[in-house]
């Protein structure tokens, strides 16, 4: 534990990198709720997937209701770093796992999500994280985020490719308890939907205090820590203006091409870092050969 | 699936029609036959070696590593900008040349460097015949009589395939991944970044040189044009030397992505584990002349003593592989550190030695140190030659050498540094330190030197300081008749 009451966020990537080993399997026996052939499978390949990651948080913790749930009820001042890596691996069971392995990952956040209920100091509402409206807006935030990283500092995504995208991850949304009608299903659905959530959107003491946390976490390792100030000012930076003015974030430097590249390279030096850990060499070469063959057949 | 089986069955039935096809150009003539006959062989032994002993071939983990190879492979230029672009490939480069950083970097980052290197897949017959057919305008089947599509090898931001060429030589063709080149010279731009990641624990201002001096080699690296001249200017040198040899290059089979050679055969490192130690003995003194020949009279030293780049014949022959990275000198630089080894080695004067440590920039000119704490410190590197007798070369040697060259805190640690142009040099001093260390390589290290220093030129001490000696006056003499 850190002076500030917060544990230090040692072993990050060790742990995230663990996470996302353990959630692509072996010898599957399905192709999951997505498959090799999916957009969600290129898009989940993308250097930009930390500063989706990143975005996902930081939108998601604009809902007061959501983020009460977590403040409440989450340890995650305790262990942040396993907060984190039990959502990777959760995001790598439903992207990468076979459906029954989905199935029960999602069974198993449903289970824990009817325990989640309380009152918001900051609104004075009641909430359930079970409640579809907090679900879909986790799950919007996302989705919203994989794409804006990917279009600012990824590989370009074709305007069909992201609205496929979105389409696909409607099933996500599914399994953990959102009706898929209510479920954007395009992009254009995607953003009348941030759109109309919007006024209920704030920024609490208690998203201002995680996410200061997650923008400059203490004890990561010194080298890791450079590169995460390139990872926090992409993420930032591909917030839209009003959500970073909810949080009072100073603008980041333009994203010159100088700059986007010289976050790429950040990024990659993360990526092989990452690569070097247990497992996610052989999980990347499973994925990699599955796509190949999907790609071929 | 199916089709992944009909592509490597494609695969090997090419290399199949290839081989039958260059059998029936070879029976075209008598003389041709032999050559290629001879050639075939050597190639498909040599072939077995490399795959054998290649230390990171494209290691994928699992028990179908071949499989995997093939189905890894990339297949479009696309593939390797993802695979090794933003920052992959400088930092496997970078990784092939950790042996001269290694003792300064955290076991963390080695251990991304090697991983790195393992992810990379080899390009697809394909991709490495496409590339074949931009440098020289023809596919490979006809630019060469024989054209192995499967590499035998990685390379340095390539791979290594072997074939043979229409006038019947058996050659290894060290082909690039296309697209590199540009992607590693942009990512090379960002020294701060490298900087962080690399975390060097050693002095600041001798990572800064570190850097700029890798940086500078690798951005040779790319143009394989340069390892050609380098390749050609060493075999010309040591044309007709009794126990050096270096593949000859086929010039007109090396461009700028593209660099053909003729393959060579002999034991690799590990093997001489298993030879005399008389074998071993000779094969070390064939080792320190080539370095130190290359120094004083190439003015060019091979940068990459990685024990790979060595193939071994027995009686001390030795064939020296890849000029990737080698490391030219001008007098200007090289004169200082002569005068070093000169003034302690020879001379025996601490006081004129510390005056040409400071002219070559090692040490701070007015360090309050005194000349018997330098000398003692500075001593180690100079171990082997300061007194003639004969001397076996250790592992532990070659420690104490590389925990010296490292000891930041040391009291002439602060006043010492490596300038920029011999911060490689070093570290192949370390390199070879490590390699006659394996060896248990024994000789009287100081009187092969002797004959070697320009500024001493003593009569030759071993026999194969005479071989060596008439080699050169062999060389002399054909220099001086006209031709």
């Amino acid at each position: 534990m850190t002076a500030e009451g917060y544990a230090a966020a040692t072993g990050l990537v060790e742990r995230s990198a663990a996470a996302f080993a353990s959630g692509v399997p072996e010898q599957p026996a399905d192709d999951g709720f997505f498959g090799p052939g999916s957009v969600t499978w290129r898009i989940s390949a993308d250097l930009a997937g930390p500063v989706a990651g990143l975005r996902a948080l930081l939108m998601q913790a604009l809902h007061p209701l959501a983020m009460a749930g977590v403040d409440q009820h989450s340890d995650w001042r305790q262990d942040p770093v396993g907060r984190l890596a039990a959502t990777s691996a959760y995001v790598a069971t439903i992207s990468f796992g076979e459906r029954a392995a989905a199935e029960q990952a999602a069974a198993r956040v449903r289970r824990i999500h009817e325990h989640v209920r309380g009152t918001d100091a900051v609104t004075g509402r009641p909430y359930a994280a079970g409640d579809p409206a907090l679900l879909l807006w986790v799950h919007v935030a996302l989705v919203d985020s994989a794409i804006a990283a990917r279009r600012a500092l990824g590989t370009p995504l074709a305007a069909a490719d992201a609205d496929r995208y979105v389409a696909e991850m409607v099933v996500a949304a599914e399994l953990v308890g959102v009706p898929a009608a209510q479920v954007p299903a395009s992009v254009a659905e995607l953003a009348s939907y941030i759109a109309a959530v919007r006024p209920e959107l704030r920024c609490t003491p208690a998203a201002s205090e995680s996410m200061a946390y997650l923008l400059d976490p203490p004890g990561l390792d010194e080298d890791l820590a450079e590169i995460w100030q390139d990872v926090r000012d992409a993420a930032v930076g591909t917030l839209p203006d009003w959500a970073r003015e909810m949080y009072g974030y100073p603008a980041p430097p333009a994203l010159t091409p100088e700059r986007r590249t010289e976050i790429r390279q950040a990024l990659g030096v993360l990526d092989a870092v990452f690569l070097s850990e247990p497992g996610v060499l052989e999980a990347r070469q499973r994925l990699a050969l599955r796509m190949r063959t999907a790609r071929t057949a | 699936m199916n089709l992944r089986r009909a592509g490597a069955a494609l695969a090997i039935g090419g290399a199949a029609a290839g081989l039958v096809l260059a059998v029936l150009r070879l029976r075209l003539g008598r003389l041709r036959f032999d050559r290629g006959k001879a050639a075939l062989q050597l190639a498909a032994r040599g072939g077995a070696r490399y795959a054998a002993s290649a230390p990171r071939l494209f290691a994928a983990a699992g028990e179908n590593r071949e499989q995997l190879r093939h189905d890894l492979a990339l297949q479009t230029a696309e593939d390797v900008a993802t695979t090794l672009g933003t920052m992959k490939g400088v930092l496997m480069k970078i990784g092939q040349m950790a042996s001269y950083i290694d003792d300064g970097l955290s076991p963390a980052v080695r251990r991304t460097l090697s991983r790195l290197q393992d992810s990379v897949p080899p390009m697809s017959p394909e991709l490495a015949a496409r590339v074949v057919q931009e440098e020289l305008g023809m596919p490979p089947e006809r630019a060469f009589a024989s054209w192995d599509p499967e590499p035998i090898a990685a390379a340095s931001i390539g791979q290594v395939h072997r074939a043979i060429t229409l006038d019947g030589r058996a050659v290894a063709v060290k082909v690039q991944y296309p697209g590199i080149a540009e992607t590693i010279a942009a990512d090379l731009g960002n020294v701060s970044l490298l900087r962080r990641m690399l975390r060097i624990t050693a002095p600041a201002q001798d990572v800064d040189a570190l850097l700029a001096e890798l940086r500078d080699r690798v951005l040779e690296e790319l143009d394989y044009r340069r390892e050609a001249e380098n390749q050609r200017m060493m075999a010309a040198y040591y044309d007709g030397h009794p126990t050096i040899a270096i593949p000859g290059i086929v010039s007109e089979l090396s461009t700028r992505r593209m660099v053909t050679s003729e393959l060579s055969d002999g034991a690799r490192f590990a093997e001489l584990a298993g030879w005399s130690q008389q074998e071993r003995d000779l094969a070390g003194e064939t080792i320190y002349r080539f370095v130190f020949r290359s120094l004083y009279e190439v003015h060019a030293f091979n940068g990459d003593p990685h024990p790979g780049n060595y193939l071994f014949h027995g009686g001390g022959r030795v064939t020296f592989l890849d000029f990737g990275l080698v490391k030219h000198f001008t007098a200007a630089e090289l004169q200082p550190l002569m005068h070093m080894a000169r003034d302690l080695c020879v001379r025996q004067d601490p006081e004129a030695f510390r005056r040409s440590m400071e002219e070559a920039g090692f040490l701070r000119p007015g360090a309050p140190l005194s000349t018997e704490t330098l000398v003692e410190h500075m001593a180690v590197f100079y171990d082997t030659i300061r007194e003639p007798g004969r001397l076996t070369m250790t592992g532990d040697y070659a420690s104490a050498v590389v925990r010296r060259f490292f000891d930041v805190r040391s009291p002439v640690a602060e006043y010492v540094s490596v300038p920029r142009s011999y911060v490689i040099l070093q570290r192949i001093n370390l390199g070879l330190f490590a390699i006659l260390g394996e060896l248990s390589a024994t000789a009287d290290w100081r009187r092969i030197a002797e004959e070697i220093w320009p500024f001493v030129q003593a009569p030759p001490s071993t026999p194969m300081g005479e071989a060596e000696a008439a080699w050169r006056a062999r060389r002399q003499a054909a220099a001086k008749t006209p031709a």
